[in-house]
Parts: structure tokens; C-alpha cells; sequence
């Protein structure tokens, strides 16, 4: 099968399990920030549990076809605040406003649009961020099991248990 | 809650996510999603005016008169529209009935019934979205998900700034107004 038909149909999955899930829900993602409804939390805490273990296996095996970021630190963290502050108001991330669309949400519709400007934006400053925050203080495309020279299997296992504890023991909603 | 929670539980979808992420970093590379809105800016803009296209540094990296990027990525976000589309018109009778509609109940108690203010944030969140991503290199899916997963420090160091910045925005957002 062609790369091509298999990226739609992970996708069908993607967007289907975000639609089902209620993670383009405006509730439930503002309680998660105002840390009162765990729920997509909890699903992400799991997701990336079971990733994170599943990729470790993967990889052990030779078939993981990985895609480490590059850690250019400037860029990162304010990218990721600037990030934060849009899905804040928003409501949305750039996956849920695609599927909350195709619900027929019309605030979705108009984040797409909105992200469509920003990422085109963000080509006209690409020059001047460049120089200013991607490329001082760049790592590489570096894992934490690299960094710091802990073999992958002590971060992987651990941190995989960990997250899925905490989605299923430690986090309870909190409504008052 | 007396209301149905969602359709699948977090349980359901958190594992659903995982083995599907599994299932893509096998076959062909992790989940991702905001690269695609720069594909389709530069398909956009090759179309419409390719001198100012191939002159702009960033967009001329996806996407080139011939073949514009439309790759296993591009394919993947629109497969999340056909996929949302698809499961939404069946099911949509199962949705919680909070969840539905463009005018969230909690904005709409804080900001009032103006579409065009709710609107108007939604875009705006949209622009700080993807510029934000683009700058950090990837979003929810692409770092937090995919990019913890496989133990990125790029990806931590997102997922912290991220939530960290969330968090005290929607705080602020709402805050006790007196």
C-alpha cells in the first residue's frame, strides 16, 4: 500500500478516536487548563504511555522509524508559550481544530483559518527568528536517554508506568 | 456527571492513540500535524504567486511548483477531517450535548451570546497556535505526543512551556471578575 493511503487512513483513525474521545470539546480542554476536569489529561497521559513503551519496544526490535525534534532550546520554549497561549484561547490544538471542523463547529473552522495565517506569519519572521532564537543554544536532534547518558530502557519503563499511574490512580477531577 | 461523559471513554481513546502512534512509527514515522498547515500555505502560495513563494526561506522548503508536498503527512491531517467527518455524521446523536455546537456554554457564561467575539479568539488562537508551533518546531501531536514518546528533550522542554503558558493564560481567561 502507498505511503499516501496509509497516512489518510491513520489519519481516519487519528481523527476519529479525537472526535469520540471528546478532545475537540471547548470544556473539557479549558477544565483540563483550569486543572478541574482531568479527562484529556488523563487520554494523553495514557497515549503517550503507551507510545512511549510501545516505541521502546519498536525500536529494540529495529523497526521504529523515529523522528526526534531538534532541541533548539530559544525557539522551543517560546514557541511552546506562545503555543500555550493560543490553545488557551482557542480552545483548540492544531489536531482538534482540524477534526472540530469537520464536525461543522464553526469556531473550529475559524481556528483553522487563523492557524493557516499564523503558520504563514511565522514564514515572513522565519529570517529574523532564525537567527534569534533556532540557532543559539541548539542540542540537536537529542533524546533525554542521550543527554544525560542513562541507557533508554531506565527512562522508558519507568516513565511509561508513571504516566499510565497517573492517568488511571493518581488524577481526579475536581469539581467544587 | 449525570451527562454521558464522551462517546469512548479516556481509557479507550488513550490507548487507542498510543497503539495507533505505535502502529505509525512502524510503518512509516510518528503522528504530526502542524508542518501540514505550512504544506498547504505553500501549495497555497505556489499557486497563487509562486515568485513570492520561492522567495520566502521557509515556505520554499515544503512544497515546489511540481510537487507541492502533499505527502504521507499532509494525507494523514486529511485523513483527521474524513475521519471526524465520517464518525461525526454517524454518531453525532452520542455526543454529549455540551460538546456540541460552535458557542461553548462556559465561554458564552464568561464572554456572553456574541458569536463574533467567540469567533474572533478562535482565530486569533489559531494564528498564536501555529505560529507558536512552527517556531517550536511541532504541536500537541507532533511533540507531546509523538516526541515524549520517543523521549525528545526538545519535547519535554515543549510540553512543560506549553503547559506552563496554558495553563496561566486560561487562568487568567478566568479569573474571578469582579
Amino acid at each position: 500500500m502507498s505511503t499516501l493511503a496509509i497516512g489518510f487512513l491513520i489519519g481516519c483513525v487519528f481523527g476519529a478516536i479525537l472526535f469520540l474521545g471528546g478532545a475537540t470539546s471547548y470544556r473539557r480542554i479549558l477544565g483540563t487548563l483550569l486543572l478541574k476536569d482531568m479527562w484529556i489529561i488523563k487520554l494523553m497521559c495514557t497515549a503517550i504511555g503507551v507510545g512511549t513503551l510501545g516505541i521502546y519496544l519498536l525500536d529494540l526490535g529495529g523497526l521504529a522509524n523515529l523522528d526526534i525534534k531538534p532541541a533548539y532550546l530559544g525557539g522551543v520554549a517560546v514557541g511552546g508559550a506562545i503555543f500555550g497561549i493560543g490553545w488557551a484561547v482557542s480552545g483548540y490544538c492544531p489536531g482538534t481544530c482540524v477534526v472540530g471542523a469537520s464536525e461543522g463547529k464553526l469556531d473550529a473552522i475559524f481556528t483553522v483559518i487563523g492557524g493557516l495565517a499564523g503558520a504563514f506569519l511565522f514564514s515572513l519572521a522565519y529570517p529574523t527568528l532564525k537567527s534569534a532564537l533556532l540557532d543559539p543554544i541548539d542540542f540537536g536532534k537529542v533524546t533525554v536517554a542521550e543527554l544525560t547518558g542513562v541507557s533508554t530502557v531506565y527512562i522508558a519503563i519507568p516513565m511509561s508506568l508513571a504516566l499510565l499511574a497517573l492517568a488511571f490512580v493518581v488524577l481526579k477531577d475536581r469539581y467544587e | 456527571m449525570e451527562e454521558r461523559e464522551a462517546i469512548i471513554s479516556w481509557k479507550v481513546a488513550g490507548i487507542a492513540l498510543g497503539l495507533l502512534l505505535i502502529v505509525a512509527t512502524a510503518l512509516v514515522k510518528p503522528l504530526g500535524v502542524s508542518t501540514q498547515f505550512v504544506v498547504t500555505d505553500a501549495a497555497v502560495m505556489h499557486a497563487v504567486a509562486p515568485a513570492a513563494a520561492e522567495s520566502n526561506a521557509y515556505l520554499a522548503k515544503y512544497g515546489e511548483k511540481e510537487d507541492w508536498g502533499v505527502g504521507y503527512g499532509w494525507m494523514l491531517v486529511f485523513g483527521m477531517f474524513a475521519g471526524g467527518l465520517v464518525t461525526s455524521r454517524l454518531l453525532r446523536g452520542r455526543q454529549p450535548q455540551a460538546d456540541q455546537g460552535s458557542m461553548p456554554a462556559m465561554w458564552v457564561q464568561l464572554f456572553g451570546d456574541s458569536r463574533r467575539k467567540r469567533f474572533a479568539a478562535a482565530f486569533a488562537g489559531g494564528v498564536l497556535l501555529l505560529f507558536g508551533a512552527r517556531l517550536a518546531g511541532g504541536c500537541t501531536s507532533g511533540h507531546m505526543i509523538s516526541g515524549i514518546s520517543q523521549l525528545a528533550l526538545s519535547s519535554f522542554v515543549f510540553g512543560v512551556c506549553t503547559f506552563a503558558a496554558a495553563i496561566l493564560a486560561a487562568k487568567f481567561l478566568y479569573r474571578q471578575r469582579g
